[in-house]
């Protein structure tokens, strides 16, 4: 496949550029639905996958695997699990979210002790290293994509309603249920994925705050899909350019950047209501 | 366990502190969860690693801040960013609870910024994030005293106001509450408690240690007073024996305290479940009505 053919920078930056898209586009979403929060405990049940990952393929070193896809299939579980209390205790949706995100840096936090990975792989994963992006990790980001966008294709009307009015959509007939499912799925889906390129401390960050600068502009939801995919994506490219030069985890970088558009996209407003009033 | 515990002075030092810690932190956790705060309480603790890394960053180039203590910069970086949530919370006002993802994650950005300026990526970092028994210091012990002492000390003289503004805002605001200045104070102690902390549980997990032993308590306090007690019991439980457990194999104290106390929840709760007894949840006044 082409990807084998591209250098360890190029793979960087192609994965970082299909984070880019996909993280906010989901994030939007997210945003609607009122739950940019559940995000920030899942990517942390992510961590407890992937150390899990790491530290079977230390065990079993035979089987050659990659602790993304373990890190997926832990997102996707906490993810339900999440889906699954905030149905079943209304009242208990505060406390469900910091719970799960407890249990699961807490687990992972035993993960790591445990196994004897040195410190920079875990902090490849909490933090992001583009230059790590192996192949095989690019294989996973664009089948992930892919998937993304198929399910964002084919269900982006009943997305919309169920995210939009959940009652109106049972309704007209939409099953609910297995829309919520797709949502985890869709949610574990950029979580791993994201993984590589930002860390998982960092996921939360890509897929909420192009979303916040998007609010000021956007005058409908189709709008504010494609501004929250503009802006993440010129936050991904800028914050990799930025860390290339000044030899800045990419990860951090990438959040500041997203973190000075935001901060632009809110000033920006008042300042030029200030001219106006001014030139009148 | 007892033998190493009196020849390792480390040691001593930890359960010292952790002592203290399981103590305080649920006690204000208590506060928390009935405000229904609990994630703020994760984004101060995210801020404070973004000060400790700040901190990190110009002790490397200014030798004045050499002999500042990192976590008064942690705790100062957290205080501000609680300021700063306020503040975005008025201009997202329709989408209120949007300000705490946006202040979190700009916070560890920023954090991951400073850290690879000053190549922080260490195991120094690591502890931080996940906490650490070996590195308490006798300097340690007295600072958490100190803090103890002073948060202990608010929270006996203004009691009434916080408790007052956690049942009903607006009531207390009515009845002539300073209640900004009042709110000020509890986001301040909570930044103290979190700074304090994060020695032993670290970074990642202090908002654990103040959640779960709540979340447990809520199952068997009939009044806000029996609340406190058993939270403090659940959070010093999972406090001494995890950092038991820590010290004999060898794991990060953060992951064995915050997955013990994640066990006496499930336990207790399976077993409420199992006796046929309602497992409770707190529900504030406006959604009753």
């Amino acid at each position: 496949m082409f990807e084998l053919s591209l250098s360890f920078i190029e793979r960087g930056i192609v994965a970082a550029m299909i984070v880019g898209v996909i993280a906010p586009l989901v994030g939007a979403m997210l945003f609607v639905r009122r739950s940019s929060v559940v995000s920030e405990s899942l990517s942390h049940v992510t961590l407890t996958g992937v150390s899990a990952g790491v530290l079977l393929a230390q065990v079993m070193e035979t089987i050659p695997m990659n602790p993304l896809y373990i890190g997926f299939g832990f997102a996707l579980v906490g993810s339900l699990l999440i889906e699954k209390l905030r149905q079943t205790f209304h009242h208990f949706q505060d406390l469900a979210a910091p719970m799960i995100l407890s249990a699961g840096i807490g687990l992972s936090a035993v993960l790591m002790s445990i196994s004897t990975a040195g410190y920079n792989e875990w902090y490849d994963y909490l933090f992001g290293s583009i230059i790590s992006v192996s192949p095989s990790d690019l294989r996973f980001i664009m089948i992930t994509a892919f998937i993304v966008l198929l399910i964002f294709y084919f269900f982006q009307k009943e997305l919309i309603i169920v995210s939009f009015d959940e009652e109106f959509a049972k309704v007209s007939g939409v099953s609910t249920k297995g829309m919520n499912f797709l949502f985890s799925i869709l949610v574990a889906l950029v979580i791993s994925m994201s993984m590589k390129v930002v860390g998982i401390l960092l996921v939360g960050a890509l897929i909420s705050l192009p979303v916040a600068a998007s609010l000021k502009v956007a005058r409908s939801f189709r709008q504010l899909l494609v501004w929250s995919v503009i802006l993440g994506e010129v936050a991904v490219m800028s914050g990799v350019y930025f860390s290339y030069h000044y030899s800045i985890a990419p990860g951090g970088m990438i959040v500041v950047m997203s973190v000075l558009l935001l901060l632009l996209f809110l000033l920006l407003p008042s300042l030029m209501h200030r001219k106006q009033e001014g030139s009148s | 366990m007892i033998e190493a515990l009196l020849k390792y002075e480390f040691l001593q030092h930890a359960f010292l502190v952790g002592g203290l810690i399981g103590f305080l932190a649920p006690m204000l956790g208590v506060f928390i969860v009935v405000r229904k705060l609990s994630l703020i309480a994760d984004t101060l603790s995210h801020l404070t690693l973004t000060g400790i890394a700040c901190h990190l960053f110009l002790t490397q180039h200014f030798s004045f801040f050499l002999q500042l203590h990192p976590l008064w910069m942690g705790m100062s970086f957290s205080v501000i960013g609680a300021v700063l949530l306020e503040k975005l919370r008025h201009i997202f006002h329709s989408f209120k609870e949007f300000a705490i993802p946006v202040v979190l994650s700009s916070g560890i950005g920023l954090g991951v910024v400073f850290l690879s300026l000053a190549d922080g990526f260490n195991n120094d970092l690591f502890q931080y994030l996940f906490g650490s028994m070996i590195a308490v210091t006798k300097e340690d012990v007295w600072t958490v005293f100190f803090v103890t002492v002073i948060v202990m000390g608010l929270l006996m003289l203004f009691y009434k106001e916080i408790l007052f503004l956690s049942f009903d805002e607006e009531q207390a605001r009515v009845s002539g509450i300073r209640s900004n200045f009042s709110q000020l104070l509890f986001i301040v102690m909570t930044a103290l408690v979190i700074s304090i902390s994060m020695r032993i549980v670290g970074i990642l997990l202090v908002s654990s240690l103040m959640i779960l032993p709540v979340a447990t308590a809520l199952q068997f306090a009939r009044s806000f007073k029996q609340m406190f007690a058993y939270a403090i019991i659940f959070g010093e439980l999972a406090v001494v024996f995890g950092m038991w457990a820590a010290f004999s194999f060898h794991i990060a104290p953060g992951g064995t305290i915050v997955v013990l106390s994640l066990l006496l929840f499930i336990v207790l709760l399976s077993g409420r479940k199992l006796l046929g007894l309602p497992v409770r949840v707190y529900r504030s006044k406006k959604e009753e009505m």
